[in-house]
Protein backbone atom coordinates (compact mmCIF):
# COMPACT_ATOMS: atom_id res chain seq x y z
CA UNK A 1 0.00 0.00 0.00
CA UNK A 2 1.41 3.34 -0.93
CA UNK A 3 1.52 5.98 1.73
CA UNK A 4 -0.23 9.17 0.90
CA UNK A 5 1.47 11.18 3.61
CA UNK A 6 4.67 10.13 5.25
CA UNK A 7 6.21 11.95 8.17
CA UNK A 8 9.77 10.80 8.69
CA UNK A 9 11.59 11.52 11.96
CA UNK A 10 10.67 15.16 12.31
CA UNK A 11 11.88 17.26 15.24
CA UNK A 12 10.21 20.59 15.87
CA UNK A 13 11.28 23.31 18.28
CA UNK A 14 9.65 26.38 19.79
CA UNK A 15 12.70 28.50 20.38
CA UNK A 16 14.95 26.22 22.40
CA UNK A 17 12.19 23.94 23.62
CA UNK A 18 11.92 20.77 21.63
CA UNK A 19 8.27 19.87 21.08
CA UNK A 20 8.66 16.86 18.79
CA UNK A 21 11.42 14.24 18.94
CA UNK A 22 11.92 12.36 15.66
CA UNK A 23 8.24 11.68 15.15
CA UNK A 24 7.29 9.41 12.27
CA UNK A 25 3.91 8.39 10.96
CA UNK A 26 2.24 7.52 7.72
CA UNK A 27 -1.26 7.36 6.36
CA UNK A 28 -2.41 5.47 3.28
CA UNK A 29 -5.25 6.44 1.00
CA UNK A 30 -8.54 5.21 2.37
CA UNK A 31 -7.29 5.16 5.96
CA UNK A 32 -8.41 6.96 9.08
CA UNK A 33 -5.72 7.29 11.71
CA UNK A 34 -5.89 8.91 15.09
CA UNK A 35 -3.27 10.54 17.27
CA UNK A 36 -3.99 10.53 20.97
CA UNK A 37 -2.11 11.94 23.89
CA UNK A 38 -2.54 14.25 26.82
CA UNK A 39 -2.41 18.02 26.83
CA UNK A 40 0.95 19.36 25.68
CA UNK A 41 2.08 16.06 24.20
CA UNK A 42 2.78 17.76 20.88
CA UNK A 43 -0.29 16.67 18.91
CA UNK A 44 -1.09 20.12 17.56
CA UNK A 45 2.59 20.82 16.91
CA UNK A 46 2.66 17.72 14.75
CA UNK A 47 -0.32 18.99 12.76
CA UNK A 48 1.20 22.46 12.47
CA UNK A 49 4.47 20.94 11.26
CA UNK A 50 2.65 19.05 8.50
CA UNK A 51 0.78 22.23 7.51
CA UNK A 52 3.93 24.34 7.47
CA UNK A 53 2.67 26.69 10.19
CA UNK A 54 5.79 25.75 12.16
CA UNK A 55 8.86 24.40 10.41
CA UNK A 56 10.49 21.20 11.66
CA UNK A 57 14.21 21.51 12.23
CA UNK A 58 15.00 18.07 10.90
CA UNK A 59 13.23 15.18 9.23
CA UNK A 60 11.06 15.14 6.12
CA UNK A 61 7.38 15.21 5.28
CA UNK A 62 6.39 13.69 1.95
CA UNK A 63 2.94 13.94 0.47
CA UNK A 64 2.09 12.08 -2.71
CA UNK A 65 5.79 11.54 -3.32
CA UNK A 66 6.47 15.28 -3.02
CA UNK A 67 8.65 16.79 -0.28
CA UNK A 68 6.51 19.37 1.53
CA UNK A 69 8.71 19.80 4.62
CA UNK A 70 9.60 23.42 3.91
CA UNK A 71 6.43 24.38 2.09
CA UNK A 72 4.70 27.56 3.27
CA UNK A 73 1.39 27.10 5.08
CA UNK A 74 -0.48 29.04 2.42
CA UNK A 75 0.74 26.62 -0.27
CA UNK A 76 -0.02 23.32 1.45
CA UNK A 77 -3.78 23.55 0.93
CA UNK A 78 -3.27 23.91 -2.84
CA UNK A 79 -1.89 20.38 -2.77
CA UNK A 80 -5.10 19.05 -1.29
CA UNK A 81 -4.40 18.93 2.44
CA UNK A 82 -7.01 20.58 4.62
CA UNK A 83 -6.62 21.31 8.32
CA UNK A 84 -9.43 21.98 10.79
CA UNK A 85 -7.49 23.66 13.57
CA UNK A 86 -7.81 23.28 17.30
CA UNK A 87 -10.13 25.84 18.84
CA UNK A 88 -11.99 26.16 15.51
CA UNK A 89 -10.32 29.43 14.38
CA UNK A 90 -13.29 30.56 12.34
CA UNK A 91 -13.44 34.18 11.16
CA UNK A 92 -15.68 35.75 13.81
CA UNK A 93 -16.46 39.02 12.00
CA UNK A 94 -17.59 37.29 8.82
CA UNK A 95 -20.89 35.61 8.09
CA UNK A 96 -21.24 31.85 8.12
CA UNK A 97 -21.54 31.86 4.35
CA UNK A 98 -18.43 34.02 3.87
CA UNK A 99 -16.51 31.66 6.15
CA UNK A 100 -17.48 28.78 3.89
CA UNK A 101 -16.49 30.72 0.79
CA UNK A 102 -13.10 31.44 2.31
CA UNK A 103 -12.67 27.71 2.81
CA UNK A 104 -12.61 27.47 -0.97
CA UNK A 105 -10.07 30.29 -1.34
CA UNK A 106 -7.54 27.91 -2.89
CA UNK A 107 -10.00 26.75 -5.57
CA UNK A 108 -11.38 28.63 -8.53
CA UNK A 109 -14.99 27.52 -8.45
CA UNK A 110 -17.58 28.95 -10.79
CA UNK A 111 -20.64 30.51 -9.19
CA UNK A 112 -22.62 27.29 -9.59
CA UNK A 113 -19.86 25.09 -8.20
CA UNK A 114 -19.59 27.36 -5.18
CA UNK A 115 -23.37 27.15 -4.61
CA UNK A 116 -23.24 23.38 -4.93
CA UNK A 117 -20.41 23.06 -2.42
CA UNK A 118 -22.14 25.35 0.08
CA UNK A 119 -25.41 23.43 -0.36
CA UNK A 120 -23.51 20.18 0.33
CA UNK A 121 -22.21 21.66 3.57
CA UNK A 122 -25.70 22.76 4.62
CA UNK A 123 -26.82 19.21 4.04
CA UNK A 124 -24.20 17.90 6.46
CA UNK A 125 -25.18 20.46 9.10
CA UNK A 126 -28.61 22.00 8.34
CA UNK A 127 -28.15 24.26 11.33
CA UNK A 128 -25.54 26.24 9.39
CA UNK A 129 -28.10 27.06 6.73
CA UNK A 130 -30.40 28.64 9.29
CA UNK A 131 -27.49 30.75 10.46
CA UNK A 132 -25.90 31.51 7.09
CA UNK A 133 -26.28 35.30 7.34
CA UNK A 134 -25.15 35.54 10.97
CA UNK A 135 -21.66 36.54 12.00
CA UNK A 136 -19.70 33.39 12.81
CA UNK A 137 -18.60 34.89 16.13
CA UNK A 138 -22.21 34.84 17.33
CA UNK A 139 -22.57 31.06 16.92
CA UNK A 140 -22.44 28.61 19.81
CA UNK A 141 -19.31 26.52 20.30
CA UNK A 142 -20.84 23.48 18.65
CA UNK A 143 -22.03 25.47 15.64
CA UNK A 144 -18.60 27.04 15.29
CA UNK A 145 -17.04 23.58 15.22
CA UNK A 146 -19.55 22.52 12.54
CA UNK A 147 -18.58 25.59 10.54
CA UNK A 148 -14.87 24.85 10.96
CA UNK A 149 -15.36 21.28 9.71
CA UNK A 150 -17.34 22.46 6.69
CA UNK A 151 -14.88 25.23 5.93
CA UNK A 152 -12.19 22.56 5.86
CA UNK A 153 -14.20 20.52 3.37
CA UNK A 154 -14.94 23.38 0.99
CA UNK A 155 -11.64 22.97 -0.87
CA UNK A 156 -12.42 19.33 -1.82
CA UNK A 157 -9.39 18.09 0.11
CA UNK A 158 -7.68 14.79 -0.63
CA UNK A 159 -6.54 14.51 2.97
CA UNK A 160 -8.17 16.17 5.96
CA UNK A 161 -6.83 16.62 9.48
CA UNK A 162 -9.07 17.34 12.46
CA UNK A 163 -7.41 18.83 15.52
CA UNK A 164 -9.45 18.12 18.67
CA UNK A 165 -12.89 18.47 17.10
CA UNK A 166 -14.57 17.53 20.37
CA UNK A 167 -12.83 20.15 22.51
CA UNK A 168 -15.24 21.97 24.80
CA UNK A 169 -18.41 20.57 23.22
CA UNK A 170 -21.49 19.11 24.90
CA UNK A 171 -21.55 15.27 24.85
CA UNK A 172 -24.47 15.12 22.39
CA UNK A 173 -22.62 17.30 19.91
CA UNK A 174 -19.38 15.36 20.40
CA UNK A 175 -21.25 12.24 19.31
CA UNK A 176 -22.66 14.03 16.25
CA UNK A 177 -19.23 15.39 15.36
CA UNK A 178 -17.62 11.95 15.34
CA UNK A 179 -20.50 10.57 13.33
CA UNK A 180 -19.98 13.26 10.70
CA UNK A 181 -16.22 12.72 10.60
CA UNK A 182 -16.76 9.03 9.99
CA UNK A 183 -19.31 9.84 7.29
CA UNK A 184 -16.92 12.25 5.60
CA UNK A 185 -14.28 9.56 5.62
CA UNK A 186 -16.52 6.84 4.26
CA UNK A 187 -18.87 8.63 1.90
CA UNK A 188 -16.27 10.93 0.38
CA UNK A 189 -13.45 8.45 0.69
CA UNK A 190 -11.08 11.04 2.16
CA UNK A 191 -8.20 9.85 4.36
CA UNK A 192 -8.49 11.41 7.82
CA UNK A 193 -5.99 12.23 10.54
CA UNK A 194 -7.87 12.73 13.80
CA UNK A 195 -6.13 14.30 16.77
CA UNK A 196 -7.99 13.75 20.00
CA UNK A 197 -7.83 13.83 23.76
CA UNK A 198 -10.99 11.78 23.81
CA UNK A 199 -9.03 8.56 23.34
CA UNK A 200 -11.98 6.21 23.54
CA UNK A 201 -13.89 7.84 20.69
CA UNK A 202 -10.77 8.26 18.60
CA UNK A 203 -9.85 4.59 18.95
CA UNK A 204 -13.38 3.51 18.19
CA UNK A 205 -13.67 5.21 14.84
CA UNK A 206 -10.08 5.08 13.51
CA UNK A 207 -8.26 2.20 11.77
CA UNK A 208 -4.88 2.82 13.34
CA UNK A 209 -3.67 4.97 16.18
CA UNK A 210 -0.49 6.65 17.35
CA UNK A 211 0.10 7.56 20.98
CA UNK A 212 2.12 10.71 21.51
CA UNK A 213 3.73 11.47 24.87
CA UNK A 214 6.01 14.44 25.50
CA UNK A 215 6.79 14.76 21.83
CA UNK A 216 7.61 11.08 21.29
CA UNK A 217 5.48 8.37 19.69
CA UNK A 218 5.39 5.74 22.39
CA UNK A 219 2.91 3.33 20.91
CA UNK A 220 1.17 2.69 17.63
CA UNK A 221 -0.92 0.01 16.05
CA UNK A 222 -4.39 -1.09 15.06
CA UNK A 223 -6.97 0.87 17.00
CA UNK A 224 -9.01 -2.17 17.99
CA UNK A 225 -5.93 -3.82 19.45
CA UNK A 226 -4.90 -0.68 21.31
CA UNK A 227 -8.40 -0.45 22.71
CA UNK A 228 -7.79 -3.81 24.41
CA UNK A 229 -4.25 -3.12 25.61
CA UNK A 230 -3.67 -2.62 29.32
CA UNK A 231 -1.32 0.30 28.84
CA UNK A 232 -3.88 2.34 26.94
CA UNK A 233 -6.67 1.36 29.28
CA UNK A 234 -4.70 2.54 32.28
CA UNK A 235 -3.45 5.88 30.94
CA UNK A 236 -6.18 6.98 28.56
CA UNK A 237 -9.40 5.14 29.18
CA UNK A 238 -9.58 5.42 32.95
CA UNK A 239 -8.93 1.80 33.94
CA UNK B 1 -26.10 84.56 20.62
CA UNK B 2 -24.62 82.53 17.74
CA UNK B 3 -25.58 83.09 14.19
CA UNK B 4 -27.05 79.80 12.87
CA UNK B 5 -25.35 80.20 9.49
CA UNK B 6 -21.99 80.37 11.25
CA UNK B 7 -22.79 77.25 13.19
CA UNK B 8 -23.74 75.40 10.02
CA UNK B 9 -20.57 76.58 8.30
CA UNK B 10 -18.49 75.42 11.23
CA UNK B 11 -20.17 72.02 11.22
CA UNK B 12 -19.60 71.55 7.49
CA UNK B 13 -15.96 72.53 7.90
CA UNK B 14 -15.80 70.11 10.83
CA UNK B 15 -17.19 67.32 8.66
CA UNK B 16 -14.59 68.02 5.98
CA UNK B 17 -11.70 67.97 8.46
CA UNK B 18 -13.32 65.00 10.15
CA UNK B 19 -13.24 63.03 6.92
CA UNK B 20 -9.54 63.74 6.55
CA UNK B 21 -8.99 62.38 10.07
CA UNK B 22 -11.16 59.39 9.16
CA UNK B 23 -9.09 58.66 6.07
CA UNK B 24 -5.91 58.87 8.12
CA UNK B 25 -7.37 56.51 10.70
CA UNK B 26 -8.41 54.10 7.94
CA UNK B 27 -5.08 54.31 6.15
CA UNK B 28 -3.00 53.15 9.10
CA UNK B 29 -5.63 50.77 10.47
CA UNK B 30 -5.50 48.82 7.20
CA UNK B 31 -1.76 48.33 7.57
CA UNK B 32 -2.06 47.46 11.24
CA UNK B 33 -4.81 44.91 10.54
CA UNK B 34 -2.74 43.17 7.88
CA UNK B 35 0.73 43.25 9.37
CA UNK B 36 0.40 44.03 13.11
CA UNK B 37 2.78 46.93 12.50
CA UNK B 38 1.67 50.42 13.50
CA UNK B 39 3.03 52.69 10.83
CA UNK B 40 4.34 55.64 12.81
CA UNK B 41 5.32 57.38 9.60
CA UNK B 42 1.82 57.38 8.17
CA UNK B 43 1.41 61.17 8.31
CA UNK B 44 4.70 61.51 6.42
CA UNK B 45 3.32 59.26 3.71
CA UNK B 46 0.45 61.70 3.17
CA UNK B 47 3.02 64.49 3.03
CA UNK B 48 4.90 62.62 0.30
CA UNK B 49 1.62 62.41 -1.61
CA UNK B 50 1.20 66.18 -1.33
CA UNK B 51 4.78 66.83 -2.47
CA UNK B 52 4.52 64.51 -5.46
CA UNK B 53 1.18 65.98 -6.53
CA UNK B 54 1.92 69.62 -5.87
CA UNK B 55 5.67 69.80 -6.30
CA UNK B 56 6.28 67.48 -9.21
CA UNK B 57 3.14 67.09 -11.29
CA UNK B 58 1.18 70.33 -10.78
CA UNK B 59 3.98 72.90 -10.47
CA UNK B 60 7.04 71.07 -11.81
CA UNK B 61 5.56 69.43 -14.90
CA UNK B 62 2.46 71.60 -15.20
CA UNK B 63 0.06 68.68 -15.69
CA UNK B 64 -3.66 69.28 -15.33
CA UNK B 65 -5.45 68.13 -12.19
CA UNK B 66 -6.82 64.72 -13.28
CA UNK B 67 -3.49 63.76 -14.86
CA UNK B 68 -1.61 64.86 -11.75
CA UNK B 69 -3.92 62.83 -9.51
CA UNK B 70 -3.45 59.75 -11.68
CA UNK B 71 0.35 60.08 -11.74
CA UNK B 72 0.51 60.72 -7.99
CA UNK B 73 -1.55 57.60 -7.27
CA UNK B 74 0.67 55.53 -9.56
CA UNK B 75 3.81 56.86 -7.90
CA UNK B 76 2.38 56.08 -4.46
CA UNK B 77 1.49 52.52 -5.56
CA UNK B 78 5.12 51.92 -6.52
CA UNK B 79 6.25 53.49 -3.25
CA UNK B 80 3.81 51.22 -1.37
CA UNK B 81 5.13 48.05 -2.99
CA UNK B 82 8.66 49.16 -2.16
CA UNK B 83 8.10 49.92 1.54
CA UNK B 84 6.03 46.78 2.07
CA UNK B 85 8.87 44.63 0.72
CA UNK B 86 11.61 46.54 2.55
CA UNK B 87 9.94 47.52 5.84
CA UNK B 88 6.63 45.86 6.60
CA UNK B 89 7.13 42.25 5.47
CA UNK B 90 10.66 41.69 6.84
CA UNK B 91 10.01 43.49 10.12
CA UNK B 92 6.62 42.17 11.13
CA UNK B 93 7.96 39.26 13.17
CA UNK B 94 10.55 41.13 15.21
CA UNK B 95 9.84 42.75 18.60
CA UNK B 96 7.47 45.70 18.38
CA UNK B 97 9.91 48.31 19.61
CA UNK B 98 12.12 47.72 16.56
CA UNK B 99 9.26 48.00 14.10
CA UNK B 100 8.26 51.27 15.80
CA UNK B 101 11.79 52.55 15.32
CA UNK B 102 11.90 51.28 11.74
CA UNK B 103 8.71 53.09 10.71
CA UNK B 104 9.74 56.27 12.54
CA UNK B 105 13.06 56.24 10.73
CA UNK B 106 11.36 55.51 7.42
CA UNK B 107 9.37 58.72 8.01
CA UNK B 108 12.51 60.65 8.87
CA UNK B 109 14.42 59.39 5.85
CA UNK B 110 11.56 60.08 3.47
CA UNK B 111 11.13 63.62 4.82
CA UNK B 112 14.84 64.32 4.30
CA UNK B 113 14.37 62.93 0.81
CA UNK B 114 11.53 65.40 0.21
CA UNK B 115 13.73 68.23 1.44
CA UNK B 116 16.43 67.19 -1.04
CA UNK B 117 14.07 66.83 -3.98
CA UNK B 118 11.68 69.72 -3.47
CA UNK B 119 13.78 72.07 -1.35
CA UNK B 120 13.43 73.54 2.08
CA UNK B 121 10.93 76.30 1.33
CA UNK B 122 7.27 75.64 2.06
CA UNK B 123 5.01 76.29 -0.91
CA UNK B 124 1.38 76.29 -2.03
CA UNK B 125 -0.33 75.25 -5.24
CA UNK B 126 -1.96 78.38 -6.55
CA UNK B 127 -5.60 78.19 -7.49
CA UNK B 128 -6.02 74.54 -6.48
CA UNK B 129 -9.45 74.06 -4.84
CA UNK B 130 -9.79 77.68 -3.84
CA UNK B 131 -12.96 79.75 -3.85
CA UNK B 132 -16.31 79.21 -2.18
CA UNK B 133 -19.79 77.89 -2.77
CA UNK B 134 -22.87 79.84 -1.71
CA UNK B 135 -26.00 78.08 -0.51
CA UNK B 136 -28.31 80.99 0.32
CA UNK B 137 -26.68 82.77 3.24
CA UNK B 138 -24.28 79.92 3.92
CA UNK B 139 -20.82 80.17 2.45
CA UNK B 140 -18.72 77.02 2.26
CA UNK B 141 -15.24 76.73 0.83
CA UNK B 142 -14.84 74.68 -2.30
CA UNK B 143 -12.11 72.64 -0.67
CA UNK B 144 -14.47 71.44 2.06
CA UNK B 145 -17.10 70.32 -0.44
CA UNK B 146 -14.54 68.47 -2.55
CA UNK B 147 -13.02 66.83 0.53
CA UNK B 148 -16.41 65.57 1.69
CA UNK B 149 -17.38 64.19 -1.73
CA UNK B 150 -13.99 62.61 -2.41
CA UNK B 151 -13.85 61.04 1.06
CA UNK B 152 -17.29 59.53 0.73
CA UNK B 153 -16.30 58.04 -2.62
CA UNK B 154 -13.08 56.60 -1.18
CA UNK B 155 -14.88 55.12 1.81
CA UNK B 156 -17.59 53.54 -0.37
CA UNK B 157 -15.02 52.14 -2.81
CA UNK B 158 -12.99 50.70 0.06
CA UNK B 159 -16.06 49.16 1.65
CA UNK B 160 -17.05 47.50 -1.65
CA UNK B 161 -13.51 46.21 -2.06
CA UNK B 162 -13.34 44.76 1.45
CA UNK B 163 -16.76 43.06 1.34
CA UNK B 164 -17.25 42.08 -2.31
CA UNK B 165 -13.89 41.08 -3.74
CA UNK B 166 -11.91 37.94 -3.01
CA UNK B 167 -8.77 39.93 -2.19
CA UNK B 168 -10.73 42.21 0.13
CA UNK B 169 -12.23 39.25 1.94
CA UNK B 170 -8.77 37.71 2.22
CA UNK B 171 -7.59 40.94 3.87
CA UNK B 172 -10.40 40.68 6.40
CA UNK B 173 -9.49 37.05 7.09
CA UNK B 174 -5.87 38.01 7.72
CA UNK B 175 -6.91 40.72 10.17
CA UNK B 176 -9.13 38.29 12.08
CA UNK B 177 -6.93 35.22 12.24
CA UNK B 178 -3.59 34.98 10.46
CA UNK B 179 -3.01 31.27 10.99
CA UNK B 180 -6.49 30.35 9.82
CA UNK B 181 -6.07 32.65 6.82
CA UNK B 182 -2.88 30.85 5.87
CA UNK B 183 -4.38 27.40 6.01
CA UNK B 184 -7.14 28.60 3.70
CA UNK B 185 -4.36 29.29 1.22
CA UNK B 186 -4.11 33.05 1.72
CA UNK B 187 -0.60 34.36 1.24
CA UNK B 188 -0.21 36.75 4.18
CA UNK B 189 2.78 38.55 2.65
CA UNK B 190 0.81 39.30 -0.48
CA UNK B 191 -2.05 40.63 1.62
CA UNK B 192 0.38 42.89 3.50
CA UNK B 193 1.62 44.33 0.20
CA UNK B 194 -1.94 44.93 -1.00
CA UNK B 195 -2.78 46.59 2.33
CA UNK B 196 0.25 48.88 2.25
CA UNK B 197 -0.49 49.82 -1.35
CA UNK B 198 -4.12 50.66 -0.54
CA UNK B 199 -2.90 52.66 2.43
CA UNK B 200 -0.52 54.59 0.19
CA UNK B 201 -3.30 55.31 -2.33
CA UNK B 202 -5.39 56.74 0.50
CA UNK B 203 -2.34 58.71 1.67
CA UNK B 204 -2.00 60.15 -1.83
CA UNK B 205 -5.57 61.44 -1.62
CA UNK B 206 -5.09 62.75 1.92
CA UNK B 207 -2.02 64.63 0.72
CA UNK B 208 -3.83 66.05 -2.30
CA UNK B 209 -6.92 67.03 -0.32
CA UNK B 210 -4.92 68.74 2.41
CA UNK B 211 -3.06 71.01 -0.03
CA UNK B 212 -5.78 73.70 0.02
CA UNK B 213 -5.90 73.56 3.83
CA UNK B 214 -2.18 73.62 4.54
CA UNK B 215 1.16 74.73 3.15
CA UNK B 216 3.29 72.00 1.61
CA UNK B 217 6.22 71.33 3.94
CA UNK B 218 7.65 68.31 5.71
CA UNK B 219 5.66 68.87 8.90
CA UNK B 220 2.37 69.68 7.16
CA UNK B 221 0.44 66.54 8.12
CA UNK B 222 1.84 66.02 11.64
CA UNK B 223 -1.27 67.33 13.36
CA UNK B 224 -3.56 65.41 10.99
CA UNK B 225 -1.59 62.27 11.81
CA UNK B 226 -2.20 62.64 15.54
CA UNK B 227 -5.87 63.42 15.05
CA UNK B 228 -6.25 60.46 12.73
CA UNK B 229 -4.86 58.32 15.53
CA UNK B 230 -7.37 59.90 17.90
CA UNK B 231 -10.13 59.12 15.38
CA UNK B 232 -9.13 55.45 15.25
CA UNK B 233 -8.98 55.10 19.03
CA UNK B 234 -12.25 56.93 19.61
CA UNK B 235 -14.05 54.83 17.01
CA UNK B 236 -12.61 51.49 18.19
CA UNK B 237 -9.05 50.61 17.19
CA UNK B 238 -8.87 48.27 14.21
CA UNK B 239 -12.51 48.71 13.14
CA UNK B 240 -12.72 50.66 9.88
CA UNK B 241 -16.26 52.13 10.22
CA UNK B 242 -15.19 53.22 13.72
CA UNK B 243 -12.47 55.38 12.15
CA UNK B 244 -15.09 57.27 10.15
CA UNK B 245 -17.24 57.84 13.20
CA UNK B 246 -14.26 58.87 15.34
CA UNK B 247 -12.89 61.18 12.66
CA UNK B 248 -16.18 62.99 12.17
CA UNK B 249 -16.63 63.35 15.92
CA UNK B 250 -13.17 64.88 16.36
CA UNK B 251 -13.60 67.18 13.34
CA UNK B 252 -16.99 68.51 14.36
CA UNK B 253 -16.04 68.83 18.03
CA UNK B 254 -12.95 70.91 17.41
CA UNK B 255 -14.86 73.29 15.16
CA UNK B 256 -17.64 73.68 17.67
CA UNK B 257 -15.09 74.34 20.42
CA UNK B 258 -13.73 77.11 18.24
CA UNK B 259 -17.11 78.86 18.58
CA UNK B 260 -16.68 79.15 22.34
CA UNK B 261 -12.95 79.33 22.85
CA UNK B 262 -10.06 80.94 20.99
CA UNK B 263 -9.24 78.72 18.03
CA UNK B 264 -5.83 77.78 19.43
CA UNK B 265 -7.76 75.46 21.76
CA UNK B 266 -9.12 73.44 18.82
CA UNK B 267 -6.31 70.91 18.97
CA UNK B 268 -6.46 70.75 22.74
CA UNK B 269 -10.11 69.72 22.53
CA UNK B 270 -9.46 66.73 20.31
CA UNK B 271 -6.54 65.51 22.40
CA UNK B 272 -8.48 65.89 25.64
CA UNK B 273 -11.16 63.76 24.01
CA UNK B 274 -8.54 61.17 23.02
CA UNK B 275 -7.13 61.03 26.55
CA UNK B 276 -10.62 60.72 28.01
CA UNK B 277 -11.35 57.78 25.74
CA UNK B 278 -8.04 56.10 26.55
CA UNK B 279 -8.80 56.42 30.26
CA UNK B 280 -12.52 55.72 30.34
CA UNK B 281 -13.37 53.68 27.27
CA UNK B 282 -10.29 52.38 25.48
CA UNK B 283 -12.49 50.14 23.33
CA UNK B 284 -13.87 53.24 21.62
CA UNK B 285 -17.47 54.21 20.89
CA UNK B 286 -18.28 51.14 18.85
CA UNK B 287 -16.52 48.82 21.28
CA UNK B 288 -15.38 46.73 18.35
CA UNK B 289 -11.95 45.84 17.14
CA UNK B 290 -10.72 44.11 13.98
Amino acid sequence: MSDMLKVDKISTYYGKVQALHEVSLEIGSGEMISIIGSNGAGKSTLMKSIMGIVQPKSGTITYDGKDITKMKASKVVYNGISYVPEGRAIFPEMTVRDNLEMGAFSRKYSGDEMEQHIEDMYQIFPRLKERQKQLAGSLSGGEQQMLAVCRGLMSDPRLIMFDEPSLGLAPVIVEEMFKVILEIHQARNIPVILVEQNAFMALKISDRCYVLENGVITLSGKSEELLESDEIRKSYLGG
Amino acid sequence: MFNPTIIIQMIVTGIAYGFIYSLIGIEFTIVWNASDVVNFAHDKMATIGAYIFGGTFMIGLGFNIPMSILCTVLAMIIWGVFISKVIFIPLRNIPEIFTVMATLLMGKVSMEGCRLIWGNTPFKVRGFLTGTFRFGPIIISRACVVIIIASVLIVVALQLFMYKTKTGKAMRCVSQNKTAAQIMGIDVERVITVAVVISMIICAFIGILSIPLLTIQTTMCDMFGLKGFAAAVIGGFGYLPGCILGGLLVGILENIVALFLPSVYKDVASFVLLILFLLVRPKGITGRSR
